[in-house]
């Protein structure tokens, strides 16, 4: 079998547009798109490196190298294989799965606003989490409460807006309603608790990735290795959903069905980001915003862009938080510190249609 | 003599492009004033701005010779009632209550109702014949009731001035004509100067002293209908040809849009796929049922067109042929086969279906949009094809889109979004197309633009072709084949000639009218009528019924 | 001549909707108004000491401070309870308000990020000006709930459709957020703060001391008035801006003074009390039920159903986890989050 790739009549596509053939697999590829995720990806690579010769023990990036290549055996190895290496790789993993939640949630619910913190996903996970602290439970197992957390409250949301079929609007307000009762509750939990539980909690809530370990860089492969591919391939229907429910119906798309697949990878990624790293606010919100003004609507090459945008955007945060300020911050003050403002700027400009 | 005065107003939402500029409009007194033009002409920010919803950039609005921005706003208010389009009332307010708050700007802070008060409230109910259903919660009342409850809250108010924005968009004929007689009788009996936005030109003609033609945020023509609504100015206004035919029973003329399809043209042979059938069906949402025991075939091959008054299941009936909803008894088939037990994809392969409720997604293009019809053709591995491509191209090409191919959807205008969606169903390549009331948002000119292009579909490849439609002239003009409804029931079916006769609109539609030909098809005409006695009607408007008939000679000998 | 019948609408939807008649509607309110004086005298008597009922009266009326349970009542119950009182009203008339100008059935003071500003601006006063008593805190955080819904009212109406439910709703969580973020991040740094401030986050009646709310009666009394007497132009209001606008409504002024007067009874109350969610979102959508859209009477039956609800909130936090107590803000929003779920699903939320 042999690919082949034609490029039709000017008038038919547009420049950056390809047609791909392989036998039966066939699709369109748009080149700019493409060459976005290159661009990006080695952005990302080269912060990365630069990540990892940073801290108190600072290291050229040739010590870096060597380390990561075996070539030099003792502390520089230790430092990077062993302590940035997997925080620099969670962070970007953890921002990658983020993402692509919220751009699942957003196409979802045809709501530029909506993301899993805002409709009590990250919610869920955190009063699991918190409960988990607050009685004094097992910390290994932390990160397993907190998924099993969010998706409980998932199913939750689900069921509450079910009525006959999933309407975005009620979708956000039912989440909006959970969100309220899951934050009360944390609340009260962080109030009876000790103050050493009680601060514990808190910055348990503010999501970071200090002291990530390979254990976590492995979940996260797990994640996203499952549910990217996935999720690219949901896109095409995502594009269907787009244009509204009932034409989605009338050209043939099981929308219920679409519906829950969506909500289903959507909520495993941010499960999965959050029950490593914590709920680390607006990246699900922002990024999808970032990649569709850079890269044009909705569609598996945006996707897999927004994807690597949320890497870049939580390993920078990181780095901010770690490097750059007077105190270590957790990730989770940065991003929300940084992407609040840039969400409210949003909501200000004329072209956000609610 | 004129009290409301708009003098060389300049209007813009804030953008560059201005909306209204240097227009200058002075509105007769006592007399009933309508303002027409196409979609878009800024015919509904003029009245804002005279409702002084809207400040001039430039220019002023006067009233009584003074800027009406200046004064107090409940003077203003006292002098001058304006009723926006489409106003919404506040959950389970009661028709009274509502009547109540149109008192406030002759009342002051914490003064409890006045006798005045009560007495105008009263008689705004009585005028409007809402007395009996006072106590009821506009929100259950019907499209027309409702309307007549907010103009009676504008009556109340006891303005001399009152200006309405399209008072009867989204109702039936029995219905327009309602609100166009109620209004016609405040002007005559109590000399109210009435101001009016509409979106039917002959609805315009019919109720109006004085029509004001606009285009493109200017006023073109002005003047009593009979010198503005002529073949000429219609051309001119909305770029469309029309014929003026006679109507004798009143003595009216009314414009008729003409097409540019061969609307004689017969239909191809009937083809053996795109059956839609239907035996003692019922649907509805949620436990209502709304359709009740409906029992129909529509030809495979023609065109068929669903009519009848608001909320008698038309809508509801497409949406379970296209099996957006399910049956709750009975079955609807589609070539002999429940249209439920289709599968999604190839049920997507032979019905597609134009919705009234399409979203537009940011920054999609055109032909992305179109490739989603494309989707029951596609599977996950195989997400595009040569004969996608085809299929795109051909769809852009038949509504003649091509040119927006790569421009966004939410940049191009209304009328060249309900082609792009035509499009979208045209490229699912089906053997039948349902639209549901593709025409509602367009002026006249686009109307007929869309309703051709369906009918060559229909003649060029034989599709089966299903339209609600809310005009029976178009589709009287269009169909091969009428189904009529009414209270969820199909009352009849037939050609258009055999179906709509002037009975049977009475019955269906409660409303009295007139029968003439149509000049292009020789189908017929409906013409809705009024409800003041023609005599009276044609008393006011001067001139025996020979002078129109005479005229009308005259254009029709124009433009032949 | 075309005959129009008009038919009327169906009878059967009448009967559980619209409005009550006046007399009736009066008499309800009175049985509210007793209802309320038995949960009061229960709010003074119920808690992890029992009182008597001629305790209780002797506490108000022959207070004999040698006696411990006259003293509980008198410095412990009788506070809160006035406090409930106050609160209570507030919220309730507040979110009233806010669904009235907006025209959003979701507005309350807490969605227009009240509660986060105050609590931001007591977080900052206590890390930066060290303040340890709650006494301090009523004017950061009455400062801090203006502000924020401010600037949520900005962000939220600004744009192409004004304040649509949606985008006002996401503006309030992000506005919050944004504050808690920054909150966070100071409570992170100092566990002192963190200790200091944590029992005001959950919102509660319980140790206020009645100085703090008698600092702030002045403000709620003007807040409660004030809209009392703006109930007619609520009314308006609520018909849409153009067609009050029409009506002759100066609505850019009438808008002002009314989210003024929110400000001030929403800013008063979490500052007297802490941020209590959902009871401005609940309660007028519960008294709207008998009331219908006459906010006169809306405003009126909040004045005294938000009380009650919330001393009964609070009675019902004592009880459940005796001998300690769940504070009042966490009841109202665990019992008020799931009217707005009801409400998500009975409305047809696409038009909201």
């Amino acid at each position: 079998m042999m690919a082949r790739s034609t490029s039709p009549s000017p008038e038919t596509t547009p420049p950056s547009v390809r047609f791909v053939q392989l036998g039966e697999v066939a699709f369109r590829v748009n080149t700019r798109v493409l060459s976005m995720i290159g661009v990006a990806l080695v952005v990302l690579v080269a912060l990365g490196a630069w990540a990892l010769t940073l801290g108190s023990f600072r290291l050229s990036l040739q010590a870096v190298i060597d380390a990561l290549t075996g070539a030099h055996a003792g502390d520089a190895r230790f430092i990077v294989r062993d302590l940035r290496l997997p925080r620099v790789l969670t962070a970007s993993f953890v921002g990658a799965a983020l993402a692509m939640s919220g751009a699942i949630f957003q196409g979802l619910v045809r709501n530029p606003l909506v993301s899993p913190d805002i409709i009590g996903v990250n919610a869920g996970a955190s009063f699991a989490a918190v409960f988990w602290i607050v009685t004094g439970q097992p910390s290994p197992l932390l990160p397993l409460i907190a998924f099993a957390g969010a998706v409980t409250t998932t199913a939750a949301i689900y069921l509450l807006s079910w009525r006959g079929n999933i309407a975005g609007p009620r979708l956000i307000l039912v989440g909006i309603g959970v969100n309220a009762i899951l934050t009360a509750l944390t609340t009260g939990l962080v109030v009876r608790a000790n103050i050493y539980e009680a601060s514990r909690a808190l910055h348990w809530t503010t999501g970071s990735v200090y002291a990530a370990t390979w254990g976590d860089v492995r979940v996260m492969v797990v994640v996203l290795a499952v549910l990217a591919p996935v999720g690219v391939g949901l896109m095409w229907a995502l594009r269907v959903i787009q244009v509204g429910d009932t034409t989605a119906r009338s050209v043939g798309l099981p929308l219920e069905r679409t519906r829950l697949a969506l909500i289903l990878v959507g909520c495993a990624l941010s499960a999965g980001a959050v029950a490593v790293a914590g709920p680390i606010g607006f990246v699900a919100l922002m990024v999808p915003h970032i990649a569709r003004m850079i890269a044009g609507p909705m569609s598996g090459g945006v996707f897999i862009v927004t994807g690597v945008l949320g890497a870049l955007l939580v390993l920078g945060a990181d780095m901010v938080g770690q490097h750059a300020l007077p105190v270590s911050v957790p990730v989770g003050v940065v991003t929300g510190a940084v992407g609040a403002p840039y969400f409210l700027f949003l909501l200000y400009r004329a072209n956000t249609r609610v | 003599m004129t009290r409301l005065h708009a003098d060389e107003i300049t209007l813009s939402y804030g953008g560059p492009q201005a909306v209204i500029r240097d227009l200058t409009l002075k509105v007769p007194d006592g007399a009933v004033t309508a303002i027409i033009g196409p979609n878009g002409c800024g015919k509904s920010t003029l009245l804002r701005a005279l409702g002084r919803l809207m400040a001039p950039q430039r220019g002023a609005v006067l009233l009584d010779g003074h800027t009406i921005h200046r004064q107090s706003t409940k003077e203003v208010a006292r002098q001058l009632g304006l009723l926006p389009q489409q106003p919404t009332a506040p959950d389970a307010i009661t028709v009274e209550e509502l009547v109540r708050r149109g008192r406030y700007p002759h009342q002051s802070i914490l003064q409890p109702l006045s006798r005045e008060d009560r007495a105008a409230v009263e008689r705004a109910l009585e005028i409007t014949g809402m007395t009996d259903l006072r106590r009821h919660p506009v929100d259950e009342l019907s499209g027309g009731q409702r309307q007549r409850a907010w103009i009676a809250m504008a009556l109340a108010q006891e303005t001399p001035l009152l200006l309405l924005d399209e008072p009867t968009t989204y109702l039936d004929i029995a219905h327009q004509q309602e609100i166009l007689s109620l209004l016609r009788r405040l002007n005559r009996t109590e000399g109210r100067t009435i101001v009016l936005v509409l979106h039917d030109v002959n609805a315009a003609a019919q109720v109006s002293d004085h029509v004001v033609a606009m285009r493109d945020g200017a006023i073109v023509a002005e003047g009593p209908p009979e010198r503005v609504v002529t073949p000429e100015m219609m051309e001119t206004v909305f770029g469309i040809a029309c014929d003026i035919v006679y109507v004798p029973e009143t003595d009216r003329l009314v414009s008729v849009p003409r097409s540019s399809a061969a609307l004689t043209a017969e239909p191809l042979p009937t083809p053996p796929i795109g059956r839609l059938r239907c035996d003692r069906l019922c649907c509805g949402y949620g436990q209502r049922c709304i359709v009740d025991q409906a029992r129909l075939t529509i030809p495979a091959g023609r065109v068929t067109a669903i009519v009848g008054p608001n909320a008698s299941g038309k809508s509801t009936l497409l949406r379970t042929f296209a099996r957006l909803l399910k049956p709750m008894s009975g079955t609807a088939l589609l070539d002999d086969r429940s249209v439920v037990t289709w599968s999604h994809r190839k049920f997507a392969q032979r019905v597609a279906l134009l919705s009234q409720d399409a979203a537009v997604p940011d920054g999609v293009t055109v032909e992305d949009l179109v490739a989603v019809g494309r989707y029951p053709y596609q599977r996950w591995y195989r997400q595009w094809s040569h004969d996608d491509q085809q299929a795109v191209d051909e769809a852009l090409a038949a509504t003649g889109v091509e040119h927006l191919r790569w421009k966004p959807v939410d940049a191009i205008s209304g009328g060249q979004r309900q082609r792009v969606w035509l499009a979208m169903a045209l490229a699912q390549q089906t053997k039948v197309l349902l639209l549901d009331e593709p025409t509602t948002f367009l002026d006249i000119a686009h109307q007929v633009e869309m309703l051709d292009l369906v009918w060559n579909l229909n003649r060029r490849e034989g599709r089966t072709i299903v339209m609600v439609m809310h005009d029976l002239s178009q589709a009287c003009r269009y169909a091969d084949h009428i189904v009529v409804m009414k209270d969820g029931q199909i009352v009849t079916t037939g050609t258009p000639a055999a179906v709509l006769t002037p009975a049977l609109v009475r019955d269906v539609f409660g409303v009295e009218s007139s029968v003439v030909d149509d000049p292009m098809t020789g189908r017929p005409l409906i013409i809705p009528e009024q409800a003041v006695t023609a005599d009276a009607a044609v008393a006011e408007r001067g001139g025996p019924p020979a002078a129109a008939a005479q005229r009308s000679m005259e254009w029709t000998e124009q433009s032949a | 001549m075309s005959k129009v019948t008009s038919t009327a609408p169906a009878q059967s939807t009448m009967a559980h909707r619209g409005t009550l008649p006046a007399a009736k509607l009066g008499a309800t309110l009175l049985l509210c108004v007793a209802a309320l004086a038995v949960v009061a005298v229960l709010s003074l008597r119920v808690g992890s000491i029992g009182i008597s009922n001629a305790d209780a009266f002797d506490a108000l009326f022959h207070y004999n401070p040698a006696s411990y349970e006259q003293t509980v009542v008198r410095t412990l119950r009788l506070p809160r309870t006035i406090i409930g009182l106050g609160v209570g009203a507030a919220l309730a008339m507040a979110g009233a308000a806010m669904q009235a100008t907006t025209r959003n059935p979701l507005a309350g003071p807490d969605l227009l990020g009240v509660n986060s500003g105050a609590a931001f601006g007591i977080v900052t006063a206590v890390y930066y000006g060290h303040l340890t008593h709650p006494l301090q805190f009523v004017w950061f955080a009455f400062a801090g709930g203006l502000a924020a819904a401010a600037a949520t009212y900005a962000f939220g109406s600004a744009g192409p459709g004004g304040a649509t439910p949606v985008k006002l709703a996401l503006a309030g969580v992000v506005v919050s957020s944004l504050l808690s973020s920054w909150l966070t991040a100071l409570l992170l740094l100092d566990q002192q703060t963190l200790e200091v401030v944590r029992f005001w986050l959950a919102g509660s009646l319980a140790g206020r001391d009645v100085t703090t709310f008698t600092s702030v009666l002045p403000f709620l009394l003007v807040g409660l008035i004030g809209m009392l007497a703006m109930a007619n132009q609520l009314d308006i209001l609520s018909m849409g801006e153009d067609t009050a606008r029409s009506l002759g409504m100066h609505t850019g002024r009438v808008r002002a003074v009314v989210t003024a007067l929110v400000v001030l009874l929403a800013g008063a109350a979490v500052a007297a009390a802490g941020p209590i969610g959902f009871l401005g979102l609940a309660v007028p959508h519960i008294v709207r039920l008998f009331t219908g859209p006459d906010y006169r009477w809306t405003l009126a039956y909040c004045l005294v159903v938000g009380p009650l609800l919330l001393l009964s909130a609070d009675i019902l936090g004592r009880v459940v986890a005796r001998p300690g107590e769940v504070q009042v803000g966490i009841v109202t929003a665990v019992l008020g989050a799931p009217v707005l779920i009801a409400l998500a699903r009975q409305r047809r939320v696409a038009e909201l």
